[in-house]
């Protein structure tokens, strides 16, 4: 129950942590760009303001949807505080995932339907990688279990260097970032406008902006496991995976599904393949 | 009391399906089919509730010839049915099987071989899945085939047919679960064949007729690969009972080479009845049968049959090359099946994919053998029954309704019926998200075999690959489904004969409630899985949590946190229903004419939006991969089997 109450509270923290992160992005994003950027907490200023708007959807499953989403991100982020199963977070958070698809499927509005076509094709990538990553973690560590992860003398990055690769470019896709936005960019005035996110609005929007808070934590989190021995370590390789994703961010132009599928998709599993391969053998 | 409730479980339901050949009038029709179901699942829940037994039949028994006698009247009949379908490679395949069958007992055999009926809790969840779903799949039948004849205008009804075949259906399969020797299994294995070869034709379209016959063949060659298996048996060990070829390799720890042959050829067998690559087109050719026949073969009965039977031997076979094979055409049907699914867009064929799909995740787990693969393999049987039975009978109800099965049509299903919708999306969650008692399985599988020894990366690889494609087909078609006409929404009343929403909801109940008990259904298990590996390990299960060391599934946790969470979700949502103010985004010209979404084209003139999904046909089309898949998966077959002659 201690264990419970103390991730319950991680998780708690995490949120605006990711909210924190994100304002950061975007004054990263700015100074690359020669621009100021907005103040570190426009993202809560963004969110509040979704909350105030007046309740504006086309179809009541979207709120469902939305809630889902947010419940899904939260519990899987439980799950990782409180060093459980690899699988059963991953499992948790495909819940959010299809539900945010879902939602978008109930509405006939063609920018939101090829969004979700394309974010299930997302799915469709990420989705294995990141199943290969944890049963590459399970070989190095002799279990699937977050706790055991820990008890190990070494760091998991020397034997599992592609498969740390391999995660790099699933949270890129799982995210949403250059040059993966092709569900939904972060930009309104593209083809799809915001794709599978277009027809969520006002406080719908807002929670499923806080559910990208706790992935974004979540994922960071995943990322940390592969440095565990020192708290040094861990910050060094966190801080140096998010510089690098900021920067392909901006320095990349959004591609298109069937070049994610196709190259980046095919060559990374490829990587991780053969990064199990080598554990197995 | 055994005898009486054996009794019930077989031999009942063959009573029953005679009364319901000669019932012509509905009224009867009725009471005939819910007494056979109900006294078959009564006798079902007795039998499990009296735990497992073995129950020995002595050499002289009367019953030992009758059962030779039937299986060669059966055997007769099949050949008649080929003989008068002019099929010659049915014809060819049915006097192969004679033959076999007559060298088997009138060459080999001198006087009579033991006979038993055996039950472990494997052997009573699968009696207690095929009456139970059986069941209510059969109560649907009774007011689907009603409806599904007045559309048709037939003038002399079929019904006393069909429902002879549905409840024969059901004895022939509890038959064939709790018998330990192998002949009278063979009998209730090709009752079974010769039951789909009728219900597939019942609707005696040329089409209908076509797939029968490709059914009938295929399951014919698998019946002749049985014969051959108990053949090859019986020379080798002079026995032709399951459990004695389980003791064999238990106690005497012997070179396993005299046993690879027969057991080679019985997954062979398993694999056409289950139809994993490339023997899949047969199930697919299935659909074209009334639904409550689809629903019977993909979820409780038929299908079932053929994992039952590699699941039965698979201790027998742990660890050797054959196992690894097994496995990997488990997997790569996952995976190519589910690729196949993807690319559809006709309802009851992404269900057939998907049963394939997960009869190769339980095939790859008996071919994994561990402890834990077993579980996942027994768990996914139980809840891959109720929740295709379910999605089967919703897809007819739909497509009773709107005439269509392709799912582009079931675009906003929850405007004109809200509850099958609904229950639809449940079925489809519980068969990929968790609590529910699929992904638990799902779950235990893909640990298995990241731990199994052999072949770990490529099984990894198919499951994972087979998994995310699972979820893309499932979650598009949820999320069409619970589509709502924007403005105006009213709900409406639907219109379901009381027998098709009864058992709509009752497997939906059932789906839910035995996701909730699954800690229990485990325990019920876990005894006899462990007595057969003879191991002390697998899972611990405290407050609802799975636990063995490796990896951690918080069944109930999950269970109080995300059913507390759409609770609230759903009222939330409740809240802002009747208040919806928005119209889809249309780049800001949306419009709604007569409850129609649009915009106003070019001349001012109303244009409807569609939409569609990507199926990507020329990824995922069939006639892009089912060629090369059937090559590769043949290629597997001749390894499996040559390579042991």
């Amino acid at each position: 129950m201690a264990t419970f109450l103390l991730a319950l509270a991680a998780v708690l923290v995490a949120g605006p942590m990711g909210g924190l992160l994100a304002g950061a992005d975007r004054i990263v994003t700015a100074r690359l760009q020669s621009r100021k950027g907005p103040p570190l907490f426009q993202p809560f200023y963004d969110v509040l303001k979704l909350f105030g708007k007046a309740p504006c959807v086309s179809n009541p499953w979207l709120i469902f949807s939305a809630y889902v989403c947010l419940l899904s991100s939260a519990t899987a982020l439980l799950l990782f505080f409180m060093q459980g199963d690899l699988l059963l977070l991953f499992f948790v958070m495909t819940v959010g995932a299809v539900f945010r698809v879902a939602g978008a499927l109930s509405v006939p509005s063609p920018f939101g339907n090829v969004g979700a076509q394309r974010e299930l094709l997302q799915m469709l990538a990420y989705e294995p990688l990141i199943i290969l990553t944890f049963v590459g973690m399970s070989l190095a560590s002799g279990s699937f279990l977050i706790a055991d992860i820990y008890s190990l003398e070494d760091p998991l990055l020397p034997q599992l260097p592609f498969l740390f690769i391999a995660l790099g470019y699933a949270l890129t896709i799982k995210l949403c970032k250059s040059p993966f936005d092709i569900a939904s960019s972060h930009h309104g005035h593209q083809e799809v406008v915001r794709g599978v996110l277009t027809d969520y609005a006002g406080p719908q929007l807002a929670l499923l902006e806080m559910a990208h808070w706790l992935d974004v934590v979540l994922i960071l989190g995943l990322c940390a496991l592969f440095w565990h021995t020192s708290p040094t370590g861990m910050v060094v390789l966190l801080a140096a995976t998010y510089a690098l994703e900021i920067l392909i961010d901006n320095c990349t132009s959004r591609m298109t599904w069937t070049w994610m599928l196709k190259n980046a998709f095919g060559l990374t599993l490829v990587l991780a393949v053969f990064n199990i391969l080598w554990l197995y053998a | 009391m055994l005898q009486l409730l054996l009794f019930g479980c077989i031999v009942f339901p063959f009573l029953l399906a005679l009364a319901a050949a000669m019932s012509k009038n509905e009224g009867t029709r009725r009471t005939v089919v819910l007494t056979g179901v109900g006294g078959t699942a009564l006798s079902a829940l007795g039998l499990a509730l009296n735990g497992g037994f073995w129950l020995p039949v002595p050499p002289e028994s009367w019953l030992n010839g009758f059962m030779t006698l039937l299986d060669f009247a059966l055997l007769g009949f099949i050949l008649y049915l080929a003989i008068s379908l002019k099929h010659r490679l049915s014809i060819l395949l049915a006097l192969g099987q004679t033959a076999g069958l007559l060298y088997l007992d009138f060459g080999l055999v001198s006087g009579h071989v033991s006979s038993a009926f055996y039950a472990d809790p494997l052997a009573l969840a699968m009696v207690l899945v095929v009456s139970f779903v059986g069941g209510v799949i059969c109560i649907y039948g009774l007011g689907y085939m009603k409806e599904h004849e007045e559309h048709l205008r037939l003038i002399t009804t079929r019904q006393p047919r069909f429902f002879f075949f549905m409840l024969l259906f059901l004895g022939a399969m509890n038959g064939l679960v709790l018998t330990d020797s192998l002949p009278w299994l063979f009998f209730f294995w090709e009752v079974t064949t010769l039951c789909s070869f009728m219900l597939i034709s019942h609707d005696g379209t040329r089409e209908a007729k076509n797939n029968a016959i490709r059914a009938l063949w295929m399951n014919l060659a698998g019946g002749l690969a049985f014969v051959a298996a108990m053949l090859f048996l019986y020379k080798s060990i002079g026995l032709l009972s399951i459990q004695a070829v389980l003791r064999i390799n238990a106690v005497a720890g012997l070179e396993m080479a005299f046993l690879s042959l027969p057991l080679a050829f019985f997954c062979l067998a398993g694999f056409t009845k289950s139809a994993q690559v490339p023997f899949q087109s047969w199930l697919c050719g299935a659909m074209v049968a009334p639904t409550p026949v689809s629903a019977l073969l993909h979820s409780s009965t038929m299908v079932k049959a053929g994992v039952y039977l590699v699941l039965r031997l698979s201790p027998a076979f742990a660890g050797t090359t054959l196992a690894s094979l097994v496995a990997l055409v488990g997997a790569f049907t996952f995976v190519t099946t589910s690729a196949l699914a993807v690319g559809q867009s006709n309802g009851k064929k992404i269900l057939a994919y998907s049963t394939i799909a997960n009869l190769g995740l339980i095939i790859a787990c008996a071919g994994i053998g561990t402890p834990e693969a077993i579980t996942a393999a027994i768990l996914l049987i139980i809840f891959h029954a109720v929740s295709k039975g379910l999605l089967f009978l919703c897809v007819g109800a739909i497509e009773q309704h709107i005439g269509s099965r392709d799912i582009e049509a079931m675009r906003g299903l929850c405007q004109i019926m809200p509850a099958t919708a609904l229950i639809t999306v449940i079925g489809i969650c519980s068969m990929m998200l968790p609590p529910f008692g699929a992904l638990l399985a799902k779950w235990m599988a893909l640990e298995a075999a990241a731990t199994s020894i052999t072949l770990m990366p490529v099984l990894v690889l198919f499951i994972a690959m087979g998994s995310a494609l699972t979820v893309l087909f499932w979650a598009r078609w949820a999320g069409m489904l619970l589509g709502l006409n924007p403005v105006g929404h009213r709900p409406v009343q639907e219109q379901q004969d009381s027998t098709v929403s009864l058992s709509l909801r009752i497997l939906a109940g059932g789906v839910v409630a035995l996701s909730l008990l699954v800690p229990f259904i485990y325990l019920g298990l876990r005894d006899s899985i462990r007595e057969l590996f003879g191991v002390g390990a697998l899972y611990d299960v405290n407050m609802g949590v799975f636990a063995n060391g490796i990896g951690m599934f918080a069944v109930y946790p999950l269970f109080i946190l995300l059913g507390l969470g759409v609770v609230y979700a759903l009222r939330a949502m409740r809240k802002a229903e009747g208040r919806v103010t928005a119209l889809p985004y249309l780049s800001g010209i949306q419009q709604i004419e007569n409850g129609k979404v649009g915009f106003n084209g070019p001349l001012g003139e109303f244009t409807e939006v569609t939409n569609a999904n990507y199926y990507l046909h020329h990824w995922f089309g069939e006639e892009r991969l089912t060629g090369t898949i059937n090559t590769i998966a043949l290629v597997l077959m001749v390894i499996m089997v040559g390579g042991l002659l």
